[in-house]
């Protein structure tokens, strides 16, 4: 073996990370995300893992990427800002559910029950990061062709890919268009159902980049606590208190 | 119970989400210490966990039972993909971490499969979407005949084996005359009748036959040749023409082998040029090896960076962020090697790429000629700072090359003879010196003579063989002299004054970029050794000079001799699937023993020298002959159009839209269709896509989540690798019975079934021994991924391990829901035999096989290096005469500026107010044709931009927003006319940023559709309604230049046959 070859995936050390998490007391585990700027390529395949992965439909999206541009030709800076639930430790959000269907679990991660939410969208505008959105019931094969005879058609494909929601939260979720979580307030919950059984969240394991760190950040092992500690490492709007889970690396 | 209450953590601790008390969450051994030890098994051990029924998280996409392991198609890359199939449809998809495309290093084979289900590698958005294009709405489920003329949009649906039968009988086939089947095409079936015509055919295109004899020896069998008067054209079996987009192993062996050794024909044809054909073909020209006194054998390849591990990388026209084979199997070694520390890049690029935008340095050239400039001040620049590794470049042959522990030579030293005019021509050799011609012992018990290149070696010239591994031949770099009365020049010599015809400031001033930031870069480049290297792609090679900027690049990095070290440059390896290797189970190239050899003239002309054939009536030719390269997408349609050198009676397209990929893709669509012309066009798609919509049938394909296939590999991958594309999930199209068997009605079954009506050799029973039959795809694909467990040693050695118990059971399971017709045990164990079944599934198991990364390097060298000779100097350019001029092809990487016509004219419509230079680019979420009913990529990027810099902007009067027109020389329209009396503008909303380069107007490739479902169709009278969003932005190829002689194709190169992508000029029109 060569000098300087790359002798593992940080994916790989992440799992190794998980799984140390799930044995541990859950009460000592705080999972954290860090989002490495300038690794980020601004691909989007976290979005749309995230899409596939939980099934959103058209409006809902739990992990844009912010694209801008900045400086003056030809000294040209891009930046690309993926931009989950930021999972603060104090969130703005639950507070002003009227029906306490948001909260903060144990592990730190603000989730949204489906059964309980009402749809008032409160906790959308109550969001400083614009992090959550409403399921209004939109299908991304509203208006394609329906000649089922002859191609496709419209009935299959939504069969196929959307009349069946994704198993958030470990829930199996009637055929949409009966209920939750149309109607809700939707967002990112860490992929709760993948860590249930030791897979990392869908954007981080696409990440093409490696630009997105996940793990539990009390654990001093782990890559995430690492990352929390780099003098590169920031919190969105840090100044509004909301002490997010999800930190950047500048 | 520890892991009970983890259970309850990570799902939620509110008593509505009542969770199992089963303990599930059995954690497994640590990772990394075990894992790093190669050969131990890998901690994702086993545990006792209780699958599906017994946990109500109703998550099951991590259990192996569910996954099959392919490669993705949403684009080139063919990452490997993990396929999460739940209740028989595809539920997710993600990388797989087996392969080296979605993990750096990837997890070690012997994972076991039950390990690796909780592990997933990275894919791009594109793959992450895939599901979109298997269930795509617009998909075509039956066989579709036009009902009205071509193009009209209005199809009838017709049984698959009445199809067949129609094309292969032809008839009154559209009540529009009669139309020449298959059956009165493939009419020479004799090898023996085949065999006397062509070496006969060959005696008279060397004028050493007279065509009168030949006619007269041949009466009897003149009715078999398209043209007696011109035999060298071959027979009417080559009016039978394939031409192909996407193609790769397997599927495509299966194909073309239909048409070159079935059906005996020359024209099957592949999209090279449009994508990067002058990288290849240059990669071809560079890799001729002296082989009984010849210069040849080059393969059809090129190089790129090994990106792991450089540590200085120039991006040249490439976009590994975003396109470039890059996402995801660069992006990480770049994203980590920038950000951790290894790397710094350099992009050269009109745009700040998303690549340009993470680099050290962004230089926005030039995009007509700027990038060959770049080429020939770092040549310069490295030669007059004494910077190129003169060790290496003094070894002229092969024994120096080894004993100085270098994988390859070059010819630097070798001594060329200069013309009177100062001009390089021939090599020097031994016999111009009057040394002795050496006897030497060829193939096939024939004899040839050696005659010796010659390098200066101090005051002595030294003969030299190039192959010798004992005779160390070393010689001087910078020669300028005259011997024995003979002017001579060194290669190196040749370049360097190339180099020089202008100042490093010069050179600079043309590539629009900073000279001081030139000087740092090239100082960088030779700062780390034989770690730094320029990686080439597109940006480099889609020029008319562009084999001359693609050779021009490729000799800045054998000046410090890069070409097989770690970080340097790296080729693609792959396992042989063929099994024509000693050892092998299954040798399948013999599956057409019967079959005629296909002979004669191409269509597109490639290969071939105008002056050496009966065609030749002086230059300039009618249409340009390629005797470099091949698979030049570009001419085939056009040469169709114009019946040269002959007509093409029928046309199957294969994942291919040249009307839209190519530059003046419109130019296309007259030609398609007239029937005069190309009286019949078969296409092959998953929808009624750009091109396919002239087509007379279109037969409906799987997606690549149905289907096989072997994608390869891409130079930058170092490991050895042979991905595997499997079907995943039932075809949603129905089965058809051909051979007596069932099979889904894809492109294999439309092959088959041809082959059975037509009788052609190579299919049915005991093709591949007794009881090895070829009646299915698996017949086929089976074997060879018997060949690839195998392994390349003839002992068996190389074999991978034998599927145990647990593996087999969970390979049978995970395709419970393959209907028979694709899968069924019992069936694909007796193709290979229950002695090679195992080691099939352990394969197939893991979509392939891959080479540990560690095993890929070994002493800072690439494992699986080019070893051999790198070629700098082209004789055989110039011996050889260019088509449309009647010169020799020029010699060597240089400065060659455009854009040029075929006969090398420049053109200059900036003169005519087309002020901007047009390029395109790939935003990630869209490949060309293929994803364009991704809804979920839509999404984030609904249609693309007329991206101009705000300097243009402000000077134009434009602001973003603002609707523009593009209109260019040839195209001053600025539409697209498709013939059926539907006109689309090329018209998109201005973007106006910074990272551009003035004067520049980019567009992104994959909007602005206006077939795949982005227009309304009818078929069977059912109107399929067109979705607007499918139609969106705009698709700007139309504006590109046509070339002013052919007038009917784009402008090309020449020599390497790239397609033009950046060398038009337009002119923005508010609309």
């Amino acid at each position: 073996m060569s000098r300087f070859l790359a002798v593992e995936d940080s994916l790989v050390r992440m799992q190794r990370d998980l799984d140390r998490a799930t044995s541990e007391d859950p009460k000592k585990v705080k999972w954290g995300m860090v989002i490495d700027l300038a690794k980020c390529i601004g691909c989007h395949a976290c979005t749309i893992a995230c899409v596939a992965e939980n099934k959103l439909p058209p409006g809902v999206v739990y992990r844009p990427v912010l694209e801008n541009e900045k400086g003056t030709y030809p000294a040209v800076a891009r930046k690309f800002v993926p931009r989950p639930c930021l999972q603060c430790q104090n969130p703005p959000c639950t507070k002003v559910c009227p029906v306490t269907a948001t909260y903060k679990n144990e592990a730190g991660v603000v989730v949204v029950n489906y059964k309980r939410c009402i749809g008032c969208r409160y906790c959308l505008v109550a969001c400083p990061y614009s992090a959550r959105t409403s399921d209004f019931g939109d299908w991304y094969t509203e208006g394609v062709t329906e000649a089922d005879e002859v191609v496709y058609g419209k009935n299959a494909a939504a069969e196929s890919y959307e009349a069946d929601p994704a198993t958030e939260y470990g829930k199996k979720w009637p055929k949409r268009g009966k209920g939750s979580p149309i109607g809700n307030a939707r967002k990112c919950h860490f992929c709760l159902h993948r860590l249930a059984v030791n897979m990392l969240p869908a954007c981080v394991t696409t990440c093409i980049g490696r630009a997105t760190i996940f793990g539990n950040r009390n654990d001093p092992e782990s890559l995430v606590f690492e990352m929390i500690a780099s003098a590169r490492a920031y919190q969105l709007k840090e100044e509004l208190g909301t002490q997010p889970a999800v930190y950047y690396l500048a | 119970m520890p892991n009970q209450k983890s259970k309850e953590r990570v799902m939620n601790s509110n008593p509505d989400w009542v969770v199992s008390r089963r303990d599930f969450i059995k954690t497994s051994a640590m990772l990394g210490s075990t894992m790093l030890c190669s050969g131990v098994a890998s901690p994702f051990l086993a545990d006792n966990r209780v699958w599906a029924e017994e946990i109500d998280n109703t998550y099951v996409h991590h259990l192996p039972e569910n996954q099959i392991y392919s490669a993705c198609q949403q684009c080139n890359t063919n990452c490997g993909m993990k396929v999460k199939v739940v209740d028989g449809m595809v539920k997710k998809i993600d990388g797989n971490p087996y392969s080296p495309w979605c993990m750096t290093p990837q997890i070690p084979e012997e994972t076991p499969v039950k390990e690796a289900a909780r592990i997933e590698g990275s894919l791009c958005p594109k793959g992450q979407a895939g599901i979109q294009t298997l269930y795509d709405p617009y998909r075509i489920v039956k066989v579709l005949k036009r009902s009205g003329n071509r193009g009209e949009n209005k199809w009838k649906i017709i049984s698959f084996d009445h199809a067949v039968e129609e094309i292969v009988n032809g008839g009154d086939l559209f009540g529009e005359g009669h139309v020449d089947g298959l059956k009165d095409i493939v009419v020479l079936r004799d090898p023996g009748i085949a065999k006397a015509l062509a070496e006969d055919a060959s005696l008279v295109a060397a004028k050493k036959m007279n065509i009168k004899d030949y006619k007269a020896k041949h009466a009897e069998n003149l009715h078999y040749l398209i043209d007696p008067d011109h035999p060298d054209l071959g027979p009417k079996n080559n009016q039978f023409c394939f031409n192909w987009g996407r193609i790769k192993n397997g599927r495509g062996d299966l194909i073309k082998d239909f048409f070159s050794k079935a059906c005996g024909s020359v024209n099957y044809h592949g999209h090279t040029t449009v994508c990067q054909g002058s990288l290849y073909f240059s990669g071809k020209a560079m890799s001729d090896q002296f082989v009984e006194g010849k210069l040849t054998g080059g393969g059809k390849f090129y190089w790129q960076a090994d990106t792991g591990n450089a540590e200085f990388c120039i991006f040249v026209g490439a976009n590994p962020f975003e396109a470039n084979y890059g996402p995801p199997l660069r992006a990480q070694k770049v994203t980590e090697g920038t950000v951790d520390g290894r790397m710094k890049i350099a992009v050269i690029d009109p745009r700040c790429s998303k690549t340009a935008a993470r680099a050290w340095k962004w230089f926005p050239v030039e995009p007509v000629n700027g990038v060959g400039a770049i080429a020939m001040a770092m040549i310069q620049w490295i030669i007059d700072n004494n910077r190129h590794d003169i060790t290496y470049l003094t070894n002229a042959n092969k024994a120096a090359a080894r004993a100085d522990r270098e994988p390859t030579w070059s010819q630097a030293a070798w001594l060329v003879k200069i013309g009177s005019d100062g001009s390089p021509g021939k090599y020097l050799r031994g016999s111009d010196l009057e040394r002795p011609l050496e006897e030497r012992a060829g193939k096939d018990e024939t004899t040839w003579n050696f005659d010796a290149f010659v390098v200066q070696s101090g005051d002595g010239y030294l003969s030299f063989d190039p192959n010798d591994e004992n005779t160390i031949a070393e010689g001087d770099l910078l020669v300028d002299t005259t011997v024995q009365g003979i002017r001579v020049k060194s290669v190196l010599q040749i370049i360097h004054e190339a180099s020089r015809k202008r100042s490093i400031d010069e050179w600079c001033e043309l590539a629009g970029i900073g000279t001081l930031d030139f000087h740092e870069m090239a100082r960088e480049f030779v700062s780390h050794g034989k770690k730094s290297v320029a990686d080439l792609h597109r940006g480099v090679s889609q020029h008319t000079g562009g084999f001359y900027n693609v050779t021009a690049w490729y000799t800045v990095n054998v000046l410090i001799g890069n070409i097989g070290w770690q970080g340097g440059l790296c080729k693609a390896t792959t396992h042989n699937y063929k099994g024509d290797l000693p050892g092998k189970p299954f040798d399948v190239t013999k599956q057409y023993a019967g079959g005629i050899k296909a002979w004669g003239v191409n269509i597109i002309r490639h290969s071939a020298v105008y002056d050496k054939t009966t065609l030749f009536e002086g230059f300039p030719a009618k249409r340009t002959w390629y005797p470099f390269c091949s698979d030049i997408y570009q001419e085939v349609i056009p040469s169709i159009g114009d019946q040269y050198p002959y007509q093409i009676k029928a046309l199957l397209m294969y994942m291919g839209s040249p009307v839209y990929a190519l530059p003046s893709g419109h130019t296309l669509i007259n030609i398609l269709r007239d029937t005069s012309k190309l009286p019949l066009f078969i296409a092959s798609d998953i929808v009624v896509g750009e091109t396919s919509m002239y087509a007379d049938y279109i037969f409906p394909d799987t997606t690549y989540l149905e289907r096989w296939e072997f994608p390869g590999a891409h130079p930058s991958v170092s490991p050895k690798v042979f991905p595997i594309r499997q079907p995943a999930v039932a075809p949603v199209i129905e089965n058809v019975t051909v051979f007596g068997e069932q099979m889904p009605m894809n492109m294999e079954a439309m092959i088959l079934s041809f082959a059975e009506k037509l009788g052609v050799p190579g299919y049915g029973e005991n093709i591949f021994g007794p009881g090895g039959h070829m009646k299915r795809e698996e017949d086929l694909y089976l074997r060879m991924v018997a060949n690839v467990a195998f392994g390349d040693k003839p002992d068996g050695s190389d074999r991978v391990p034998a599927a145990d118990a647990e593996e087999i059971r969970i390979f049978e399971q995970a395709r419970r829901h393959l209907p028979k017709g694709v899968f069924d045990a019992t069936r694909w164990k007796n193709v290979v035999g229950e002695e090679n079944w195992p080691y099939v599934v352990y394969v197939l198991n893991r979509g392939g096989r891959f080479q540990s990364y560690a095993n890929a390097y070994k002493n800072y060298q690439l494992v699986n290096a080019y070893d051999k000779m790198v070629g700098l100097y082209f004789e055989n350019l110039v011996t050889t005469k260019n088509s449309m001029t009647g010169k020799p092809y020029h010699p060597h990487a240089d400065f060659v500026p455009g854009p040029a016509d075929c006969t090398g004219n420049l053109i200059n419509d900036r003169e005519d107010g087309f002020d901007m230079t047009l390029i395109t680019y790939k935003y990630i979420t869209q490949t060309k044709t293929r994803t364009g009913g991704n809804y979920w990529l839509n999404a984030v990027y609904p249609e693309n931009f007329v991206e101009i810099s705000t300097h243009d902007a402000g000077r134009l009067g434009f602001k973003s927003g603002d609707m523009v027109r593009m209109v260019s020389a040839s195209n001053p329209g600025g539409e697209w006319d498709l013939g059926n009396g539907t006109r689309i503008p090329m018209q998109g909303k201005v973007r106006a940023i910074e990272g551009i380069r003035p004067g520049v107007v980019a567009f992104s490739l994959g909007h602005g559709h206006w077939a795949q479902g982005a227009i309304t169709i009818e078929i069977d009278g059912h109107v399929v309604v067109q979705d607007k969003r499918r139609a969106r932005g705009f698709h700007a190829n139309a504006a590109m230049r046509v070339d002013p002689v052919l007038k009917n194709t784009t402008l090309s190169d020449v020599v390497g046959g790239s397609a033009v992508f950046y060398q038009s000029q337009v002119k923005l029109m508010k609309a």
